[in-house]
């Protein structure tokens, strides 16, 4: 008994560590990306004005522009396209609390804890089956 | 266009900056803000939300984890019930009416405000039933003298089924369903309200991802809407989590359930009138 309740406890230690170190790290990141997403919306609009007033209004409308890829997408960013530049911004901040499953996951299988190593890929798995469906819907 | 821009960070703001000092998240009040200030559809408004409830869950979150409060174990068997439910959801927002969404957002904002009014002491249990125990959902809390109380846990079909609701009124609505949450841990599970909260903090995040990846892959994201709410409503949170030490919080509670009960009015007549 004592012999489970020092794994218990090292494994309550690990977690509590790799909580601590990715939280700010994930933060940090947050606002990395909310300073970049504002730099390109202050460009976005001092070089193409109208185009934003554009879209708002099509927003208003429930009209979406069409799908543009993710490869696409990441082109466009490439190019300094600032509207290209705050949407990938979004997918980013999106996807800061996935990584944190994601580093849950890799403690959980260091730990060779088996159940919450299928917790975690069962939520990992959620999410991209989410975004799956929702890129066919 | 700076005006567009500015009225939405203002609004962003003041959403982000309520949901912090009331505990129940900017996506409660920038839904019904877009819809009723900016004119925004039902769906901008949620895929708008839902990314700027990610961003304030990451802010708010460093505290109680750097506090020791955050229960990971209990997270990541929940989440496995809040995914589910955040992408069925995010799925079926764009096959509900809008005036089922508005009725659902309405008794959303009124069980916000009764579990506004109804906090409650914790009932700790000292021994959690086989299914807990054997998942390690136990902890540790500080007691009012600095002295560790362990907890245990219990109702974990009871919590997790309520965890699902939460996850699908998150990816229907654009909210964090902070409120549902911490109910299925403090009320259900019998988890210290102080754990619920920072465990229900650090999972809305995931909750919230999971609805706005739906949304982000359909191309229902406003990028032009959903950046400045970003911007908005973290800003707005990071300054509200400040303030809130000082302040007063029973004074801060009753305002707040007044705000609920007049948005759940608002978004209730605006359903009458789309029937």
């Amino acid at each position: 008994m004592a012999a489970s309740t020092d794994i218990h406890t090292q494994a309550a230690e690990n977690e509590d560590r790799i909580l601590r170190f990715w939280t700010p790290i994930l933060l940090w990141t947050i606002l990395l990306v909310a300073a970049v997403i504002l730099v390109f919306g202050l460009i976005l609009m001092t070089s193409k004005p109208d185009f934003y007033v554009a879209r708002f209004h099509a927003a208003q409308a429930q009209r979406f522009v069409a799908k543009t890829s993710f490869a696409e997408r990441v082109a466009l960013a490439a190019h300094g396209d600032p509207h290209s530049v705050m949407t990938l911004g979004l997918y980013t901040l999106t996807l800061v609390p996935l990584a944190r499953v994601a580093f849950s996951f890799l403690l959980f299988v260091k730990e060779r804890d088996y159940a919450y190593i299928g917790f975690t890929a069962y939520v990992l798995t959620g999410l991209i089956v989410g975004m799956l469906l929702g890129r066919m819907g | 266009m700076l005006e567009i821009l500015v009225g939405l960070i203002a609004l962003s703001f003041g959403a982000g900056f309520v949901g912090a000092l009331s505990g129940l998240g900017g996506g409660v009040f920038i839904v019904p803000a877009l819809i009723i200030a900016a004119h925004m559809p039902m769906v901008v408004a949620i895929g708008a939300s839902l990314i700027s409830v990610v961003a304030t869950s990451a802010g708010a979150s460093v505290a109680f984890v750097r506090d020791g409060w955050t229960n990971l174990r209990v997270a990541m068997v929940l989440e496995c019930a809040t995914v589910t439910g955040a992408v069925v959801g995010a799925l079926l927002t764009g096959m509900i009416p809008a005036v089922i969404l508005e009725v659902l957002f309405a008794l959303m904002m009124l069980q916000s405000a009764y579990f506004t009014l109804s906090k409650q002491d914790d009932v700790l249990v000292e021994h959690g039933d086989p299914l807990a125990r054997r998942l390690q959902l136990v902890g540790d809390v500080p007691d009012d003298a600095g002295n560790l109380t362990h907890y245990e846990t219990v109702n974990l079909p009871a919590g997790g089924a309520l965890m699902v609701v939460a996850g699908l009124m998150s990816g229907l609505l654009g909210i964090g369903s902070g409120a549902l949450k911490v109910i299925a841990m403090d009320y259900y599970m019998h988890i210290p309200l102080k754990v619920s909260s920072a465990t229900s903090n650090f999972m809305i995040g995931v909750t919230a991802g999971a609805g706005a990846l739906v949304f982000l892959a359909r191309g229902n994201v406003s990028t032009s809407v959903a950046a400045p709410v970003a911007l908005g409503v973290t800003a707005g949170a990071l300054l509200g989590s400040r303030i809130l030490p000082h302040a007063d919080v029973r004074i801060l509670r009753l305002v707040f359930v007044v705000i609920l009960v007049l948005i759940a009015i608002e978004m209730g007549w605006r359903a009458i009138q789309g029937i």
